[in-house]
């Protein structure tokens, strides 16, 4: 075995030769090896180091110079340290998809569907997820799921509200709910080993909720207030506006705050209508992650959720209609706002379609950015580039909202005023890229950004449940993160090129606009961006 | 937040501040805002666009409105309430149901809008390039002008052998009516000799007429009718020949007679020019 004596004046880890590309990397990785592993567990792989003087004192000093994070960690007693002692040193991102847990499925007797991800944390969240939302919903009672959603945690016939509070707070877990145009959900976020009780109180808040006339008059200046605050967090309102404009005429153009008019006149009949036609077993998941078994969360659905019903009154079951979408804008000029706040949208991809994944690849390679970004002009996004250097934008997304049988896939930014006409052309402009010149190098870099997000946002047990209980839902069963994995490998750019085009090449796009949009372009101006003469 | 722009910036230094406050539906007026103490009644039934009208569909249970000289005077609404208009009236037939996805008949739609998009472009294009012609024609010759510039001559008057000269567009025209012996003699002449070779059938339509313009190619002279050793023209200037068919034959003009354009309408008329 050759010695190698290296004197080195200045230590650069860069890359000049061949030999020193191999050497410097493998050092790089090997660093961490050395200074995390060896402080805990002497006798563990130390990586391609070889000691020349093995000493008690040596290792230590390693150690010491080893970095500031790993000294750190091991104060904290980290998870991350925790998991080394385990003898290995990393996770790789395939041993993180192969080695989660498989998520269980099981079907009560009504339909209702229990759905389960054990991951041996201490603590668990459990919900149910419900097929309905503000889409199922008409203009009369457009905003009852919302009304309803308030109401939820007012008491139960077993608990009024202050023993309902009292309970929860003793276990010391959280109960909330969200509304969403298809989907509801009450969930729980508790220590694994309240499950039971968490799972009872969830029944009862969905199965036998007062509904008292008092607490709904109550509750109707509760979300009038809302509805009120709403109006400040101009992202919803530009969001809500879009689908407004895009889905006109339908169901799924409908806010899930609802009207006011509506917020002051539904009345208690109307809510339980509005539960005895959606809130049905076939319609419902019941999900949980965490330190959870799934024969325990059976046992538990089959004695609570057993009476849920699955009939509907008159057989009228709710069938979702498609929605047709307008190309088409709306504008709310007010020039005493700061900033403008713009989306523009074309019709894109349903949950289940397989052109997903090529659309979630194509909009991660326009990306986001933030003013506060770091990278200025060494971004990746070439649209972020433009807008920190041009100064074009204070804040943009590419978004893509998919609902059972229709989508948005977008772009919303946030400019001041007289950057608006140039952050569309250039926001456009990155569309037509999509759909003519997009690269193999984009593409790589997409899918390890897109991969390494779908990772990080399964980072506890409740964006875990939540992801179980919204799957079910559109899919049917729960789709691994190898097999969202296997299916952005498969991403060409062709496809991204060939279903950019399919979606957004030539199309009429819906917009909309809050604040100062004076100079927001005509919407033909808009539309004619949408091709290239060139092409 | 919509704004109805109230503004009378210029004239603030001399204006009071004053703020009126409309009654809302479910609370009652609140006088600590309106510095005179008047309380304005709200109907609510009436159906224009004011701001009491308006001030019942405000999510606020309270005023929602705002009137003043030298601010703005606005009227808050929650974006939910925001209705999007029915535009049925104006939407194509494949788009009126909203249960029905549009992207089915978009590639038709769009079809139909680029073809007459491009067929109106097509005849946009024609009817301007015929426009403009017609407007730069206008400035070439006119019909009196071009008139001039043909003749008509009545080709019985011409008697066999004689030669008649024709003012046109300021030079003589010679027409002659040949005879055949002269046709025969002029068609025999060998091009080897002629000094401008040009066979007889090259420069009439019919062997009877010749019609040429009567300028020596020499120097511009008229020559002279049945003279020469030719049997044709000879100009006096300075002896060019020139034969029954307009050749030069002997002399210093360098070229044969020029045979104008004409056309015989008819047999016995002929067009020149």
């Amino acid at each position: 075995m050759p010695w190698l004596i290296e004197i080195n004046a200045s230590p650069t880890m860069g890359t000049s030769t061949a030999v020193t590309t191999r050497l410097c990397a493998a050092v790089q990785g090997d660093t961490p090896w050395v200074d995390l592993d060896l402080w805990l567990d002497r006798g563990v792989h130390n990586g391609g180091f070889q000691l020349i003087y093995k000493q008690e004192k040596m290792a230590a000093s390693v150690c010491r110079v080893g970095s500031t994070v790993g000294r750190a960690l091991a104060k904290a007693r980290s998870p991350i340290l925790l998991s080394l002692r385990r003898g290995q040193a990393t996770v790789t991102y395939a041993q993180s998809l192969l080695g989660a847990p498989e998520t269980r499925l099981t079907a009560l007797d009504n339909g209702l569907r229990i759905a389960s991800e054990e991951t041996g944390h201490g603590t668990c969240t459990v919900g149910l997820w419900i097929s309905c939302g503000s889409r199922y919903e008409t203009e009369k009672n457009n905003g009852a799921g919302f009304f309803l959603e308030h109401m939820a945690f007012k008491g139960t016939k077993k608990h009024p509200q202050m023993a309902l509070e009292h309970q929860v707070e003793s276990m010391g877990a959280h109960l909330s709910a969200y509304t969403s145009r298809e989907h509801t959900a009450y969930y729980m976020k508790t220590l694994a080993k309240d499950l039971p009780k968490a799972v009872a109180l969830l029944s009862e808040v969905l199965q036998s909720n007062v509904l008292s006339e008092a607490d709904i008059e109550q509750q109707r200046s509760v979300v009038l207030k809302e509805l009120e605050e709403v109006e400040g967090s101009l992202q919803d309102v530009c969001l809500d506006l879009l689908h407004a404009t895009a889905f006109q005429g339908t169901p799924l153009g409908h806010s899930v705050l609802g009207p006011s008019q509506n917020a002051r006149t539904l009345s208690r009949q109307d809510l339980v209508d509005f539960i005895s036609s959606h809130y049905k077993a076939p319609r419902m998941v019941l999900a949980a992650a965490g330190g959870v078994t799934h024969e325990e969360l059976v046992g538990l659905a089959k004695q609570h959720f057993s009476g849920v019903s699955f009939e509907y009154e008159d057989d009228a079951v709710p069938v979702l209609s498609p929605c047709r979408f307008s190309g088409s804008e709306i504008r709310m000029r007010d020039d005493d706002m700061p900033l403008a706040h713009i989306a523009i949208a074309v019709e894109g991809a349903s949950a289940a379609s397989p052109d997903i994944v090529p659309l979630m690849v194509a909009n991660s390679i326009i990306g986001s950015y933030d003013i506060t970004f770091g990278g200025g002009k060494h971004l990746s996004s070439r649209l972020a580039r433009l807008a920190s250097e041009e100064s074009l934008c204070h804040s943009f997304q590419a978004f893509h909202s998919s609902y059972s049988d229709t989508g948005l896939l977008g772009i919303y930014f946030v400019t001041d005023k007289h950057h608006i006409d140039d952050m569309m052309h250039w926001s456009q402009n990155a569309w037509m890229n999509l759909c003519t010149t997009v690269t193999e190098s984009d593409i790589a870099r997409a899918k390890n950004a897109l991969k390494a997000s779908l990772v990080g946002q399964l980072n506890g047990t409740t964006p875990i449940c939540d992801d179980i209980g919204r799957h079910v839902l559109n899919y049917g069963r729960r789709i691994p993160l190898a097999e969202w994995d296997a299916r952005i490998n498969a991403v060409t750019p062709k496809m991204v090129r060939d279903i950019c085009s399919k979606y957004i090449y030539d199309k009429c796009p819906a917009v909309s606009a809050v604040g100062p949009i004076e100079q927001l372009p005509d919407y033909n101006r808009m539309r004619s961006a949408m091709y290239w003469l060139r092409f | 937040m919509m704004s109805l722009a109230a503004r009378s910036g210029a004239f603030s230094p001399y204006l009071q501040a004053t703020n009126y406050a409309v009654a809302g539906p479910l609370k009652a007026l609140i006088p600590g805002v309106v510095v005179k103490g008047e309380k304005v009644l709200v109907d609510t039934k009436k159906p224009f666009l004011t701001r009491e009208s308006l001030n019942g569909q405000s999510p606020k249970t309270g005023p929602a409105v705002s009137v003043s000289i030298n601010a703005k005077a606005a009227v808050r609404f929650a974006h939910t309430d925001i209705k999007v208009p029915d535009f049925s009236d104006y939407r194509r037939p494949e788009l009126l149901d909203p249960n029905k996805s549009s992207q089915e008949s978009s590639e038709s739609r769009k079809t139909f809008s680029y073809l007459v998009t491009g067929a109106t472009a097509v005849v946009g294009v024609y009817t301007a390039k015929t426009v403009a012609t017609q407007f730069i024609s206008s400035m070439s010759a006119s019909a009196d002008v071009l008139a001039m510039s043909k003749i008509e001559v009545k080709l019985g008057e011409i008697p066999e052998g004689k030669n008649m000269t024709f003012k046109w567009r300021g030079k003589p025209l010679f027409i002659r009516h040949r005879t055949e012996k002269e046709i025969a003699t002029e068609e025999a002449v060998d091009m080897a000799v002629l000094r401008d070779p040009q066979h007889d059938k090259d420069r009439v339509a019919k062997p009877k007429w010749i019609i040429v313009i009567g300028v020596c190619t020499h120097l511009g002279c008229v020559p002279i009718a049945n003279a020469g050793d030719y049997g044709g023209y000879y100009c006096p200037c300075h002896g060019s020949h020139y034969d029954a068919s307009g050749r030069i034959r002997k002399g210093p003009a360098p070229l044969n007679l020029e045979v104008p354009y004409y056309e015989f309408p008819d047999e016995d008329t002929v067009i020149v020019g």
